[in-house]
C-alpha cells in the first residue's frame, strides 16, 4: 500500500516537473524588476502561472485534481493586496466534497545587503472560514509582502466534481508575462473545449501518455495537452460594459462524455449535441421530471383559473398566483432545489423552483408552456457552436397563447406578464419542449424604458408657474416607478417623498393610478406650483423651458472604448410643455426645431417649438434605440448627448 | 410551599397573556403606522448574567409586517461564535387575521460567516432566516436564547434602531445577582429603570417603552444615539476570554487594557531594536525621529485584519509584526509604539470609534464597546502627534477625516485617560484654485489650472496617487463636470508634511464648451466645481441640524473671450451669510475677459432643526448659482 503510493508521487512528481517551473526560485532579473515594460500602468505583474488538471484513478473514486502555481511581482504599494490569498471551493455533503491541500508559498525581498531574503508562509496562518452552505473559503496573507516583493504560492484542490473541470483564466487585472494550462484527460472522458477572449495560443502542444489511467481494471491511455500564452495583458473593465466574461481571455471545458464504471465502463453521452441535452434535461429529475407531471399542481390552479374564460386570462392568472406565492431567495439556478411542488408549499424557492413551477402550472391549466434556458447578462453571452451547460445560470417560460408566445418570470411581482427583467434580456435562450427537439429564441421582448411627460402651467404674476404635470410610464420606467413606488409604504408617503425632493416645486393634489394594473402604463398627475423667478419686475428675463430631468454631464467619458455600452433597455422620453405667459408678455428668443439622430437609426434627439402670442408649445423627444452599442457606434453615442447638453443649455427670453 | 405558590401564580399570568395575544393586523392603532413599514407588537430582551464567565440572553418578538419593506426588519438574524453559542430558536408565523400559518425552527436558518470584507479572517458567523410570506400583512414572533461566556460587553437596549419600525410595547430586564454591581445609563428614556429583588432573590433592572412611532429618514441629523431612547450597562467586575477585571470609570478600563492587554506585548528582536537605533542615531529631534520610524513601518507593513476570540482586543506581539510585516490596527499601532519605546520616545495606544462621522467616547460611561480602531498618540514636549497606523501613505501627524475631532481612550500604565484629537477647522480645510482659460468663437474651452488641497481635504486626490498617468487621465475626466474634456499635461505633487497639501496641475481643452447659436454663447459659469444637489424638505422636522464637515472652497476663473460680447443677462453677484456657511459668487466683465469667483465655506456643528429651512435655502441659492449659464450677445 505504501509503495503504491510512493510510487505514484512519483509518478505525479514526474509530470510537474516536466512543465512546471521550479518552486523556490527567482532570478535577480526579476528581483530587480521596477516597471514592466510592456505595461507601465502596471502595478504588478504575474511572471509566471502555471497550472495542471487531471483525473485521478483512486481507490475508491475518480476525482478531479487541479494544481495551481503562481509567481507575482509586486510593483507598487497599489498592489499589496495582491498577498492577500483567497480559494474558494465547495462545501458539498459528507461524501462529496472539495478539498484544498499542499498550499505553500514565499515571499522574495532584496534586502540591504543586496540579498534576497525569503520569508516562508507560516501554515498556522493559513485560515479557513464556512462562507455559507455552499462555499467554504481559505484565506492567507503572504508575509512580508510590500512594494518591489515576489511573491509565489501554490496549492492543490482535489475535487469530485469531474463536471466542473476546471476553467482557466489567462486575463486577470494585472499583466502576466507567462500563463500556461497543462490537462490530462483520460480517453474514457470527452470535454468540449471553448476558448473565448481576442489572445492567440503562443503554445498549444499535444501528446498521448499511454496507460495512464487505471481505475480497478479499466485502463486506457491520456491526452495531455497545453495551453499558453505568452505576454498577456490585463483586463481593464470600462464602465456600463456587458458581462466581463463575453471578453475576458479563458479555457473553458464541459464534460460531454465519460465511463460508468459501475456498470462495466459503458460509455455515457452528456452534451454532444443538443438533442443529447434534451434528452438529459428532460429525464433529470430536477429538470424535465418537474414539468411533466402535469397533475402535480393541479389541484392548486383549477380554483385559481376557476372563473376564467379565455387562455390569456388564465395565464395572467397562473402567473400572478405563482408570482404572489413563491418569493423568490435570490438565488439563480437552473434546475430545482427543493422541487416544484415543495416551493409551492414553502413559499420560497430559487430560480428554477420559480419558474418551473410556474411552467407546470400553466400547463395544468392548459397553457402550451416550454422551459427557455439562458444565461443572464452578468454571466454573458452563449456559444451557439455546441451546448454548453454551465454556460447557461437561469430558467424562464415561454407560454404559446394562440400564435403569440409570451416569455415569463415569475420572481419579481413587479414584472408585468411578457415582461423580464433586464438580467434576462441576453442574446438568445434555448426552449426545451417535451415534445419537440430545442431551439433558439430570442430574448428581445420589444419593451423598451418609456415616459411620456406633459407640462402644462400658465406664469402667474407673483413669478410662480402653476398648473398640471402628467407623467405617464411604460414597460420597463412602468416597472421601475413602481418599484420606486413601493418604497413607501403608502402612495402619499411617495408623493410626500417626492415633493420633499424638489424644493422649488410644492405639490398641490396628485393622483397615481394603475399602481397594480401591471399591464396599464402607470400614470402620475400633479397640480403643481413652480418657483421659477423671484417676481415679474424685470422687463425681460430667462427661461429655460427643459424643466426636468435636465442633461448636464456626459456620461461617455473616454475618447474611445474597447467593449461595447450596454445601456440596459431601449427607451424612448417624451417631454411636452404648454406654457401661458401673463397677458402683455411676448418671446423673444424661441428654441430652434431641431433633429439630431444617430447612423443607423441607433438614437434620435428632436426639438419641436411653435409659439403664438403670449403662449407656446414645446417637446423633445429622446430615443436610444438599442440596448447594446458597438464599440464602432460608440463616438456617434457620445456625440448625440454632446448635442443634447448643448441644446439644452440655450433658454428663452420672455419680454414684457 | 412558597415556591409552588409562585409556580401556580406563574402559570396563571403566562396563561392569562396568551389568550391576551392578538396579532390581528387590525388592532394595531392608526397613530402607529405614518413611515411605518413593521410594527413591534410585543418584544422582551432579557440579558441574565448567570456568573462571571457567563451572560444569558432571552429575546423574545412579535413583530407585524405591513410590506415588502418590512420583510427586513422581520428577518432574524443572531451573531454567534464559539464564545457566543445559540441554545435555541424557534418562531411561528401569522397570517393577517392572527391565524397561525406555519412554524420555524434553527434548521430554517441559514449559517454564514459574518467576517467583515476588508478581514482576512474572524470567527464571527450569523444564523439568519427571512420569513418566506408572500401576502402582508403578517406577524412573525419567535424567541430565543444565546449564551455568552463573558460578562464585559452588554448589547445595549435600543428600542428603537431602524427606520420604518414602530413600537406597540417593548421591554427590556437586566438580571444578576446582587452582588453583581453595574453602572448603567439612559439615554433619551422618559421611563427609569424599575429595580427590583425577583422572587429568586436576584436583582432586576427594567424599562419598557409603549407606542413608539417609526422615526423617518431626516438628511443631516446628528448621531441617533442623540435623539434616540437607548440603556447601555457595564459592569463593575468581569471576565472576558478568561481574563477577569474591574472598573467603574475610564482610568480603570484603561489601565486593565494597559496590564492586561497591552503590557509586555512590545517584544522586539535585538536586530530590529538595533535597527531603529541605527536610523535614528544621527537625528536629534525626538519628533523627526518618530517620523523616521513611523515612515520605515509604513513601508515595512501592511494592513490585514485577523479576529480571533481575544484578538479581537490584544494585538499580535510587536515582534510578530515585525517577522509577518502585517498586522490589524491594533497590531501596528502596538509595533509602532514598541518601535517608537526603543528611541526613547513615549507614546499612548489610543482606542477611538473611526469613521467619517465624528463619535466620542461617553465622558461619564465608561464601557468597552465604544471604539472600533486603533491609534497613537505621541505627546512631544510641545505638541501631540498623532499617528494613524494603518495606512502606508497617509503623512506623519495626520488624521484626516477618519478620527478627527472626538474623544478617544489613551490606555497607558497610569490607567486611561480621555484625549481628544485635532479638529480641523474649516478655514483649514482648504480647496483654493486657479484657472486661466479661453472660450473660443466656436465655443470650445481651453486653459490651465491649478488646486490645492489641505486639512482635511488634502485626500481629495488620494485615489490618483500610485496611478499610472493613463489612469489618472480617466479619474480626471470623471471629477471635472466638463463635457468633451480632453486633458493634456497634468501633474499632482504631494508635500506630506504635518499640515499636508496636495497640489493638482491641469491642461485641459473641450470642444463645445460653449453652445454657440444665434450670435450668442451659452455656457455654464462655473465649469470645475459644481453642486448639483440640494437636501431634501423634512416637513415637521425632529431633529438637529448636523454638519460633520466643515471647509472651504475657493475657485478664481477668468475666461479670455473672443472680442466683442456683452451679458445678455444679469451677472451672478450673491453673498450669502448664515450660521452654518458662506457662499460668494461673482461674474465681472472686464473688456474680453469675464472673471468669475466664487467662494463656499461651510462651519461643521450642531444647530437648531429650524436652521434646516435655511440650509436648503442656501443650498438651492448654490445649485442655481453654480448652474448659472452665461449668456452672452456679440455687439452690434
Amino acid at each position: 500500500m505504501r509503495n503504491i503510493l510512493f510510487c505514484f508521487l512519483l509518478l505525479s512528481s514526474l509530470y510537474a516537473e516536466a512543465q512546471d517551473f521550479p518552486y523556490g526560485e527567482i532570478t535577480q532579473k526579476d528581483i530587480d524588476l521596477k516597471k514592466y515594460e510592456k505595461d507601465t500602468s502596471a502595478h504588478a505583474v504575474v511572471l509566471a502561472e502555471f497550472g495542471k488538471c487531471q483525473i485521478l484513478a483512486q481507490e475508491q473514486t475518480t476525482p478531479l485534481d487541479f494544481e495551481y502555481h503562481v509567481k507575482i511581482k509586486i510593483l507598487d504599494s497599489k498592489a499589496l493586496d495582491k498577498g492577500n490569498v483567497e480559494i474558494l471551493f465547495r462545501v458539498g455533503d459528507s461524501y462529496h466534497f472539495d478539498k484544498i491541500t499542499d498550499i505553500t508559498g514565499i515571499t522574495y525581498n532584496l534586502a540591504e545587503n543586496g540579498r534576497i531574503e525569503k520569508t516562508e508562509l507560516d501554515p498556522q496562518k493559513i485560515y479557513t472560514t464556512n462562507e455559507n452552505k455552499y462555499w467554504n473559503k481559505i484565506t492567507f496573507a503572504m508575509p512580508n509582502a510590500k512594494s518591489g516583493s515576489i511573491i509565489e504560492y501554490k496549492y492543490k484542490l482535489e475535487s469530485p466534481y469531474l463536471i466542473n473541470f476546471k476553467s482557466w483564466e489567462f486575463q486577470s487585472d494585472i499583466p502576466k508575462i507567462y500563463s500556461e494550462y497543462e490537462v490530462h484527460i483520460p480517453a474514457y472522458y470527452r470535454y468540449n473545449v471553448l476558448i473565448r477572449g481576442p489572445l492567440k495560443l503562443s503554445k498549444n502542444p499535444s501528446e498521448v501518455e499511454k496507460d495512464c489511467f487505471d481505475f480497478h481494471g479499466f485502463k486506457c491511455d491520456c491526452s495531455k495537452i497545453t495551453y499558453a500564452i505568452n505576454d498577456v495583458p490585463a483586463f481593464i473593465e470600462e464602465d456600463y460594459m456587458t458581462a466581463k466574461k463575453n471578453f475576458l481571455s479563458a479555457m473553458y471545458f464541459e464534460l460531454s462524455e465519460y465511463a460508468d464504471f459501475g456498470a462495466n465502463g459503458v460509455s455515457k453521452k452528456l452534451s454532444k449535441e443538443w438533442k443529447d441535452v434534451d434528452y438529459e434535461l428532460k429525464h433529470d429529475e430536477s429538470f424535465g421530471n418537474q414539468i411533466k407531471r402535469k397533475d402535480m399542481l393541479k389541484d392548486v390552479i383549477m380554483p385559481v383559473i376557476a372563473n376564467k374564460t379565455t387562455e390569456l386570462d388564465k395565464a395572467e392568472a397562473i402567473y400572478a398566483y405563482i408570482q404572489k406565492n413563491i418569493k423568490w431567495n435570490q438565488f439563480y439556478s437552473m434546475s430545482t432545489d427543493v422541487g416544484v411542488k415543495k416551493a409551492l408549499d414553502k413559499h420560497t424557492g430559487t430560480v428554477a423552483d420559480v419558474n418551473l413551477a410556474l411552467v407546470s402550472a400553466l400547463n395544468a391549466g392548459g397553457i402550451n408552456t416550454d422551459v427557455v434556458m439562458l444565461s443572464t447578462r452578468d454571466h454573458g453571452v452563449v456559444n451557439k457552436l455546441y451546448p454548453v451547460i454551465t454556460e447557461f445560470d437561469y430558467v424562464i417560460a415561454r407560454a404559446t397563447i394562440g400564435n403569440k408566445t409570451y416569455l415569463l418570470d415569475a420572481t419579481d411581482p413587479l414584472l408585468g406578464f411578457g415582461m423580464l427583467p433586464v438580467r434576462c434580456l441576453n442574446d438568445q435562450g434555448r426552449v426545451m419542449s417535451l415534445d419537440k427537439p430545442s431551439f433558439w429564441t430570442d430574448l428581445n421582448t420589444g419593451q423598451k424604458e418609456k415616459t411620456t411627460t406633459l407640462v402644462e402651467v400658465t406664469l402667474q404674476e407673483n413669478g410662480k408657474l402653476k398648473g398640471t404635470i402628467t407623467r405617464y410610464s411604460s414597460d420597463y420606467s412602468a416597472y421601475l416607478r413602481r418599484r420606486a413606488i413601493k418604497k413607501f409604504n403608502t402612495v402619499d408617503e411617495y408623493v410626500e417623498d417626492l415633493d420633499e425632493k424638489m424644493p422649488k416645486m410644492k405639490i398641490l393634489k396628485s393622483e397615481v393610478t394603475n399602481i397594480d394594473s401591471l399591464d396599464k402604463p402607470l400614470a402620475e398627475k400633479y397640480e403643481v406650483e413652480i418657483d421659477a423667478f423671484k417676481d415679474l419686475n424685470n422687463t425681460r428675463f430667462t427661461f429655460n423651458p427643459y424643466l426636468l430631468d435636465r442633461v448636464t454631464t456626459n456620461p461617455f467619458k473616454l475618447t474611445e472604448r474597447n467593449y461595447p455600452v450596454d445601456m440596459g433597455v431601449p427607451s424612448e422620453n417624451t417631454f411636452l410643455l404648454n406654457m401661458n405667459l401673463p397677458e402683455g408678455y411676448t418671446i423673444e428668443n424661441a428654441p430652434q426645431n431641431a433633429t439630431f439622430v444617430m447612423p443607423d437609426k441607433g438614437g434620435k434627439f428632436s426639438i419641436a417649438y411653435s409659439g403664438t402670442g403670449n403662449s407656446f408649445n414645446f417637446s423633445h423627444i429622446t430615443q436610444f434605440n438599442k440596448p447594446i452599442y458597438d464599440v464602432n457606434e460608440y463616438p456617434a453615442l457620445k456625440e448625440l448627448y454632446n448635442k443634447i447638453i448643448l441644446s439644452e443649455k440655450a433658454e428663452m427670453v420672455f419680454k414684457k | 410551599m412558597r415556591r409552588s405558590v409562585l409556580l401556580f401564580l406563574l402559570i396563571i399570568y403566562s396563561g392569562a397573556s396568551i389568550a391576551q395575544i392578538n396579532y390581528r393586523a387590525d388592532l394595531i392603532s392608526k397613530d402607529l403606522l405614518p413611515y411605518a413599514s413593521a410594527i413591534i407588537r410585543n418584544k422582551e430582551v432579557t440579558i441574565q448574567v448567570a456568573d462571571l464567565n457567563s451572560t444569558i440572553y432571552h429575546i423574545k418578538t412579535a413583530i407585524t409586517v405591513l410590506n415588502k419593506n418590512g420583510d427586513n426588519l422581520a428577518r432574524i438574524v443572531i451573531w454567534h461564535n464559539k464564545s457566543n453559542n445559540i441554545k435555541y430558536v424557534k418562531g411561528l408565523i401569522y397570517d393577517e387575521y392572527g391565524k397561525q400559518t406555519s412554524k420555524f425552527s434553527e434548521s430554517n436558518f441559514d449559517d454564514v460567516s459574518a467576517a467583515n470584507d476588508f478581514s482576512l479572517f474572524e470567527d464571527s458567523r450569523v444564523k439568519h432566516y427571512s420569513p418566506p410570506v408572500t401576502s402582508y400583512p403578517y406577524t412573525i414572533e419567535y424567541e430565543y436564547e444565546l449564551r455568552s461566556k463573558q460578562t464585559l460587553n452588554f448589547d445595549s437596549w435600543k428600542p428603537i434602531n431602524q427606520l420604518g419600525l414602530a413600537i406597540e410595547k417593548s421591554s427590556f430586564t437586566f438580571i444578576c445577582k446582587p452582588d453583581f454591581k453595574i453602572k448603567y445609563k439612559e439615554i433619551n428614556l422618559l421611563n427609569k429603570a424599575v429595580i427590583t429583588i425577583n422572587g429568586e432573590g436576584l436583582k432586576t433592572y427594567s424599562w419598557q417603552v409603549n407606542n413608539v412611532k417609526a422615526i423617518k429618514d431626516e438628511p443631516y441629523s446628528p448621531n441617533p444615539e442623540t435623539y434616540l431612547g437607548s440603556v447601555k450597562i457595564a459592569p463593575e467586575n468581569f471576565s472576558y476570554e478568561g481574563i477577569k477585571g474591574s472598573f467603574t470609570n475610564w482610568n480603570e478600563l484603561g489601565k486593565w487594557t494597559y496590564d492586561k492587554l497591552l503590557l509586555n506585548r512590545d517584544m522586539l528582536s535585538a536586530e530590529t531594536k538595533a535597527h531603529i537605533i541605527d536610523i535614528t542615531k544621527d537625528i536629534a529631534d525626538a519628533k523627526e525621529k518618530a517620523r523616521k520610524i513611523y515612515e520605515y513601518m509604513q513601508q515595512k507593513t501592511r494592513y490585514i485584519s485577523i479576529q480571533i476570540g481575544i484578538g479581537g482586543y490584544q494585538p499580535f506581539i510587536a515582534d510578530e509584526v515585525d517577522k509577518l510585516g502585517y498586522g490589524d490596527c491594533k497590531g501596528l499601532v502596538n509595533y509602532t509604539q514598541a518601535l517608537l519605546k526603543v528611541a526613547g520616545i513615549e507614546s499612548y495606544y489610543c482606542v477611538v470609534e473611526a469613521g467619517n462621522e465624528k463619535r466620542s467616547m461617553l465622558p461619564d460611561f465608561a464601557s468597552m464597546d465604544q471604539g472600533n480602531h486603533v491609534i497613537l498618540c505621541v505627546p512631544f514636549k510641545n505638541d501631540t502627534t498623532w499617528l494613524e497606523c494603518t495606512s502606508q501613505k497617509i503623512p506623519f501627524g495626520f488624521l484626516g477625516d477618519f478620527t478627527d475631532d472626538r474623544t478617544v481612550l489613551a490606555c497607558t500604565p497610569q490607567g486611561g485617560k480621555l484625549l481628544h484629537t485635532p479638529r480641523y477647522l474649516p478655514q483649514a480645510n482648504l480647496q483654493i484654485r486657479k484657472a486661466k482659460f479661453n472660450i473660443s468663437a466656436t465655443g470650445e474651452l481651453s486653459g490651465d489650472m491649478q488646486t490645492t488641497f489641505e486639512g482635511t481635504q488634502y485626500d481629495n486626490r488620494e485615489e490618483f496617487m500610485g496611478e499610472s498617468s493613463i489612469e489618472q487621465e480617466k479619474l480626471l475626466k470623471k471629477i471635472y463636470p466638463i463635457n468633451n474634456l480632453d486633458i493634456g499635461k497634468f501633474m499632482f505633487k504631494q508635500d506630506k508634511s504635518s499640515k499636508p497639501v496636495t497640489t493638482e496641475t491641469v491642461s485641459l481643452v473641450a470642444r463645445d464648451y460653449a453652445s454657440v447659436n444665434n450670435n450668442k454663447l451659452y455656457f455654464l459659469i462655473n465649469s470645475v466645481n459644481r453642486r448639483t444637489g440640494v437636501p431634501r424638505e423634512i416637513r415637521n422636522r425632529t431633529t438637529s441640524v448636523y454638519l460633520n464637515d466643515g471647509y472651504t472652497d475657493e475657485d478664481e476663473i477668468s475666461y479670455t473671450l473672443p472680442k466683442g460680447y456683452h451679458f445678455e443677462k444679469l451677472p451672478l453677484n450673491l453673498n450669502v451669510e448664515k450660521p452654518f456657511g458662506t457662499y460668494q459668487a461673482t461674474m465681472v466683465l472686464k473688456g474680453n475677459v469675464l472673471t468669475y469667483k466664487r467662494r463656499i465655506a461651510i462651519i461643521d456643528g450642531t444647530y437648531d432643526k429650524s436652521a434646516y429651512q435655511d440650509l436648503i435655502d442656501f443650498y438651492q441659492t448654490v445649485v442655481e448659482a453654480d448652474n448659472y449659464n452665461t449668456i452672452l450677445v456679440k455687439n452690434n
